[in-house]
């Protein structure tokens, strides 16, 4: 699909098809859900910035039941963004910056998450599991 | 799915907003003009009881942590409460249960201003 934030809805869904098949119960979906639109929206702002239109593809396959896999993949510029520097939580409200904290939410959530360049392919694969 | 609705009521001289459904990117702004039009109108001590929101993403944590920003260099203060499941989770996850003044019940926020 279009790497443009009128997609975001679409690549939920799409996503929360693979949690209904792997039967994740609620909590799960909810952090599902927090994880795609992290990801999708840093494909978004990112990945494409001489503005051409980009893609992103998203799979996932259910290897046993209780188990998700996902990789969200795009072919814009290599980029890692596990590797950005986590944000300083002791930091006071006057302090803290305003953003910086998706992709912290998005390790947090899914410990799993591993990226890799292929060719010329970001892909980014994290798994879910019923009871993590 | 994307739904985020905003009642607001006043109690003397501070505004309690009930945030329910889902924050998300699409919507974050929302709330944020809601708050930027309290502020407006000289309203500088907030309460958001968030208990009947489901899910909040970066941008609606953006929208809390700016609007509190302002709102700390008017001498007012954001204080949040209701904090469950998902939310609360996010929250504590990023550290900003430790940042705002979180508060079980909207009666004890509104004392806490």
């Amino acid at each position: 699909m279009a790497a443009d934030t009128a997609s975001l809805h679409a690549a939920m869904e799409f996503v929360r098809t693979g949690a209904l098949e792997a039967s994740l119960p609620e909590p799960r979906i909810g952090e599902l859900d927090l994880l795609i639109e992290e990801i999708f929206m840093n494909v978004c702002r990112y990945a494409y910035p001489d503005g051409r239109r980009g893609v992103v593809t998203l799979t996932y396959s259910v290897p046993a039941p209780g188990d998700l896999r996902v990789e969200v993949a795009d072919q814009g510029a290599e980029f890692n963004p596990l590797t950005a520097a986590p944000p300083d939580l002791t930091l006071d409200l006057e302090s803290r910056p305003i953003g910086g904290l998706g992709i912290f939410l998005v390790k947090s959530l899914a410990p799993s998450i591993a990226y890799r360049r292929d060719r010329d392919w970001n892909r980014l694969t994290f798994g879910m599991s019923a009871g993590s | 799915m994307t739904i985020v609705t905003i009642e607001r009521r006043q109690v003397a001289d501070q505004v309690v907003l009930l945030v329910s459904g889902r924050m998300d990117a699409d919507n974050a702004p929302q709330f944020e003009q809601q708050c930027r039009a309290c502020i407006a109108e000289g309203l500088t001590g907030l309460v958001v009881d968030l208990g009947e929101l489901k899910y909040v993403s970066s941008m609606g944590l953006r929208s809390f942590i700016s609007v509190a920003k302002t709102l700390q260099d008017k001498g007012g203060a954001l204080r949040i409460c209701r904090l469950t499941g998902l939310v609360k989770q996010v929250f504590e996850i990023t550290g900003l249960s430790g940042s705002f003044p979180v508060y079980e019940s909207v009666e004890a926020a509104l004392i806490g201003g």
